[in-house]
């Protein structure tokens, strides 16, 4: 049995060698050398040959031809799976376009990505967040969405992505973010949904008392550090200056300085003192399991949480409020997330069109998406159908106009070599390895990476 | 060696050889001479990887480093995490070898229960190692009633030895096959005559073992001393750099700087520094050991 | 460079067992124990539902031996792709690096010119710096030629960074080719390519073993050269893949388990198979010989 492993494997390796080199003569031998290397450059130009191929057919798109659409999707993990449905339901509507599907972690790799299409080609379709239509089309590099399928999304939607009165990005769905809740321990407790610190203090201190944990929370990622630290700004900060991050750059204001930025940093200690000591070694997945279990009274978090509550327990009953603030005025906060974006020197526009009709004309295919994530719809008359025992607060702060877009923070400070950065000071401050100043003035010293 | 031959026949022997050689030689500079050199280019220049112009910033870069405290603590972590995976990883794959070759029974199992680790890929090492610290051995307090912190990558302080147990737990038993294959080579001759000479087990040990084991201790030490150089892919899956940065070594600090960060001729200053870290380590190790070898 | 001496091996058989030898073997069986704890927590893992994850102890065991984790995590990792993938790189890198090394580290070791030792030494460049400290500006001329995302692409750079390794490897096992069969070979009026591979090449045949072995282990477990270079969908690979199921919110990590299980089966299966080769490759050197 071994001996037979080791001849094939053997085999095969000669088999190659004979392949690309034995020859006879001494001249034939060293075209049999170079060979080799022919070999990878042929395959090169092969590939290159079948970029070019589908390149030059694409206008023929129309007449059913076959295109092939490259694809870049930054994904939230939540996100991780959706591919296969939009694939589906496009091969039944356009069989005729294929999506070539790279589909990558958008907190750190769809940013390196772009980097380099920018300098070899962008892909067809783009899909990222937001924020990335203010970073990609100051380049110049991406292209005017249809008005036909921008008007199929929700107004509020457009907001952030339209620059000059031109729509380059289209929001699919969105997160709501804010603090989770346990209403059944809330009830219990008689705690009222806190509106300012000293509300929510008073559910601290009650938690503290009896043995509830306040907060669950997952500190080993860095990435949930820099999501609840946007949300504090948001409330403390962009609030009162919509515009603190250019004045941050303009020299105006700094992390050092700003009371309200000292205000946003500090909840994280706020939070660290009053949740699970070892949160820096709590997954999310434990974390969460934590909170259904009822160990924990809140969590600071996001609609990604909602799937992982579910999963494990389906008749989980909990509710969403803002992160209170200093005035008592806190606002829920969205953020649009699934956003697609077109390449502007594509030469498959009209294929790229079907693609985006299937997205926003395929209701089911909406809905099969936004009950997959959890999220919610950014679309008009579409709604997804799982049960999400947090809508009913979600509604009364929609009806009320009490939501705000986390892409205004987020397009003034990027989240990529600056929000990440300040995070990770930020667990090195809860760790005790620097002091808070340092961490505000690591902060600081980042300026130059914050656009 | 060869015999001479007409000088007409040697050169087209020469050239021959040439061809045999060129293949390889093109595919190993643009694979990897190239990019050396590129990142020595950009070392100089303020390039964001977007952008088309580069510009010329002399050595600000490299300025810059030594007073970015970020990537001196990457250097210090990398450090301290290279010198105790070489001494731990050395003195314990040398014992286990020794232990190995004692005589003691069914070696073959010993053998493979030790190396099998290391044929798993670092990353999932990683994961691993997270879920045993976070979820397995903490159960084991509640199964004994002890209170030990098994908690080590959720504290900065404690990060660095979960690392190294599981940095350790994938490598010992490869070193330990080398040490193996060292002593099984060392004639039995030469303890017999140690012996006759009167010398007992630990004189034998330092006097016979170690210098007959000298290139195997080279091959080990400038293995794991490179090796631990350029950790990476265990971190990715187990700390990510964290708990803030207490476990960023110099290649994920690199990559957070220059790919996530945008920094892209700051990070390749950062890559020069560490290739010249690995060249000058190399060689004064290769120097020192093999002077020993001479000795010995 | 001589293999492994059989001699001491089989004197061990007859130094007596003592007590001493005794409380080794207590020792190292105890060290055994924790090393191989690891992996049978990962195959217990494997085989838990989700639910027994939350409700029971780590360390109890399944309730059933079901395997729907290894259905899951052979649909999540998309298996039939990112095997075959893994499988395609590994195999085509090692026989391309079969090929080189052998030529390259013949035509080292038998041509005295300058240049050819310089050869040695610039090959040698690429093991005292691994390529991992090189991996920025690597994936920078991979976006520059266009290798990323390409299957040529991510071979080229597994022939390129194995390639050091290979040639010294290749070159230590030179002197076990007999010169007097090469100028026999001469004599006959075979060219050079002719004599590497009709007497050269057949006799380094244990050497190359050796080397496929070894590189097919690196690059299967590969993860830094495979994240940059290749992210496509259909060009993934399995550690990649597997990561990528790590860092994803899942609340089942019982899947990550099976996919452990999975992707290091067959790497295991092919060491217990090949030892012998696996422990020359890693041992040149490292013996007296």
């Amino acid at each position: 049995m071994k001996k037979k492993t080791v001849s094939i494997l053997l085999a095969a390796s000669m088999l190659a060698a004979m392949l690309a080199g034995c020859g006879g003569s001494g001249d034939s031998g060293k075209k049999d050398a170079a060979a080799g290397n022919q070999e990878n450059a042929a395959d090169d130009v092969a590939d290159d040959a079948d970029d070019t191929d589908t390149e030059d057919s694409a206008d023929a798109a129309d007449d059913g031809e076959e295109v092939t659409l490259t694809v870049l999707a930054g994904q939230s993990t939540t996100d991780a799976g959706i591919e296969d449905m939009i694939d589906e339901a496009l091969a039944e509507k356009y069989p005729n376009i294929t999506l070539e599907w790279e589909c990558v972690d958008w907190g750190n790799d769809f940013q390196p990505k772009m980097q380099q299409y920018l300098q070899s080609g962008l892909p067809d379709i783009m899909i990222g967040k937001a924020q990335d239509v203010a970073t990609y089309q100051a380049l110049g590099v991406l292209g005017e969405i249809d008005g036909a399928y921008v008007d199929r999304g929700l107004d509020a939607a457009k907001e952030n992505v339209t620059v000059d009165g031109k729509t380059y990005g289209l929001v699919y769905n969105a997160l709501y973010q804010g603090v989770y809740y346990n209403r059944a321990l809330f009830e219990e407790n008689n705690w009222d949904i806190p509106k300012t610190q000293e509300d929510l203090q008073k559910i601290i201190d009650d938690c503290n008392a009896k043995g509830i944990t306040p907060f669950a929370s997952h500190m080993v990622d860095t990435w949930s550090i820099g999501n609840v630290t946007m949300q504090f700004m948001m409330n403390d900060v962009f609030n009162k200056t919509p515009d603190w991050g250019d004045k941050f750059r303009n020299g105006e204001v700094s992390f050092a300085d700003s009371e309200e930025m000292k205000t946003a940093y500090n909840y994280n200690k706020l939070i660290c003192d009053n949740t699970f000591p070892e949160t820096f070694s709590t997954e999310q997945t434990d974390c969460d399991a934590k909170m259904v279990a009822g160990e924990a009274a809140m969590k600071v978090s996001g609609s990604w949480s909602i799937q992982n509550f579910l999963d494990i327990d389906e008749s989980f009953d909990f509710g969403i409020f803002p992160f209170p603030n200093q005035t008592g005025d806190s606002k829920l906060i969205f953020e649009p997330n699934i956003t697609v974006m077109t390449s502007a020197e594509t030469e498959h526009q009209d294929a790229i069109n079907k693609v985006l009709d299937v997205l926003t004309g395929d209701q089911e295919l909406a809905v099969e998406i936004y009950d997959y994530t959890k999220t919610a719809s950014m679309l008009k008359d579409v709604t997804p159908t799982f049960d999400n025992p947090s809508q009913t607060d979600i509604d009364a702060y929609a009806a009320d106009g009490n939501i705000v877009d986390v892409t205004l923070g987020n397009n003034q400070l990027v989240w990529g070599g600056f929000q990440e950065e300040n995070a990770k000071d930020v667990a090195a401050w809860l760790q005790g390895q620097e002091s808070f100043e340092d961490a505000l003035a690591a902060s600081d010293g980042r300026v130059d990476a914050s656009n | 060696m060869k015999k001479k031959k007409a000088s007409g026949m040697e050169r087209k022997m020469s050239r021959q050889y040439f061809i045999l050689v060129l293949p390889g030689f093109i595919i190993f500079t643009i694979g990897l001479i190239v990019p050396l050199i590129l990142s020595l280019r950009y070392s100089v220049t303020s390039w964001d990887g977007m952008s088309a112009e580069k510009v010329f910033v002399g050595f600000q870069n490299y300025i810059d480093l030594f007073h970015d405290r970020n990537f001196l603590d990457a250097w210090w972590f990398t450090i301290k995490f290279t010198i105790a995976n070489t001494i731990i990883q050395n003195v314990v794959a040398l014992l286990f070898a020794i232990a190995l070759d004692s005589g003691i029974k069914a070696q073959k199992f010993y053998r493979a229960a030790f190396f099998i680790p290391c044929l798993i890929s670092a990353v999932i090492v990683g994961f691993v190692w997270l879920k045993m610290f976070s979820n397995v051995l903490p159960a084991i307090n509640g199964w004994l009633g002890t209170n030990f912190n098994f908690l080590l990558f959720g504290d900065s302080k404690t990060v660095l030895s979960g690392l190294l147990i599981a940095n350790n737990w994938q490598w010992i038993g490869y070193w330990m096959l080398i040490y193996l294959a060292g002593l099984q080579s060392v004639p039995a001759e030469l303890y017999e005559a140690a012996r006759v000479d009167g010398a007992g087990p630990i004189k034998r040990f330092f006097n016979v073992t170690i210098p007959m084991l000298a290139p195997a201790i080279t091959i080990c030490v400038v293995g794991i001393t490179t090796g631990s150089l350029k950790v990476y892919d265990l971190l990715v899956s187990s700390t990510k750099g964290g708990p803030g940065r207490a476990s960023t070594s110099v290649i994920y600090q690199t990559y957070a700087t220059a790919i996530n960060g945008r920094q892209y001729g700051y990070g390749s200053a950062m890559t020069v520094t560490l290739v010249l870290m690995l060249l000058l380590v190399a060689l004064i190790q290769v120097k020192g050991l093999k002077k020993k070898e001479v000795q010995a | 460079m001589a293999g492994l001496r059989k001699k001491k091996k089989e004197e061990a058989v007859f130094t007596p067992y003592t007590k001493s030898t005794l409380i080794t073997q207590i020792i190292m069986t105890i060290m055994a124990v924790l090393f191989l704890t690891p992996l049978a927590i990962i195959i217990n893992y494997s085989f838990k539902t989700k639910k027994e994850l939350y409700v029971n102890s780590p360390l109890s065991l399944p309730e059933s031996l079901q395997f729907d984790n290894y259905v899951k995590a052979f649909d999540k990792l998309n298996m039939k792709v990112t095997f075959v993938n893994t499988l395609f790189y590994t195999a085509v890198s090692v026989l391309i690096l079969a090929l080189l090394c052998g030529t390259t580290a013949w035509a080292i070791a038998r041509c005295k010119r300058k240049f050819f030792k310089f050869a040695y030494i610039y090959f040698i460049i690429g093991i005292l710096i691994p390529y991992q400290a090189l991996f920025l500006p690597i994936y920078t001329i991979g976006y520059k030629l266009n290798l990323t995302n390409t299957r040529s692409g991510i071979i080229f750079m597994y022939v390129a960074t194995g390639i050091s390794f290979g040639v010294f490897l290749m070159n230590s096992f030179m002197s076990t080719v007999p010169l007097e069969l090469e100028e026999a070979a001469r004599i006959d009026g075979c060219s050079v390519f002719r004599t590497y591979f009709s007497v050269v090449m057949p006799l380094l045949k244990p050497a190359m073993a050796t080397l496929v072995i070894m590189q097919s282990f690196q690059i299967w477990n590969d993860y830094l050269l495979a994240s940059l270079y290749v992210s496509k969908k259909q060009l993934k690979t399995l550690t990649v893949a597997i990561q990528s199921l790590f860092s994803a919110q899942t609340s089942d990590y019982t899947t990550a388990m099976a996919a452990i299980v999975i992707s290091v089966l067959p790497i295991a299966i092919l060491f217990m198979c090949l030892q012998k080769y696996f422990i020359k490759g890693m041992t040149v050197g490292a013996v007296k010989g």
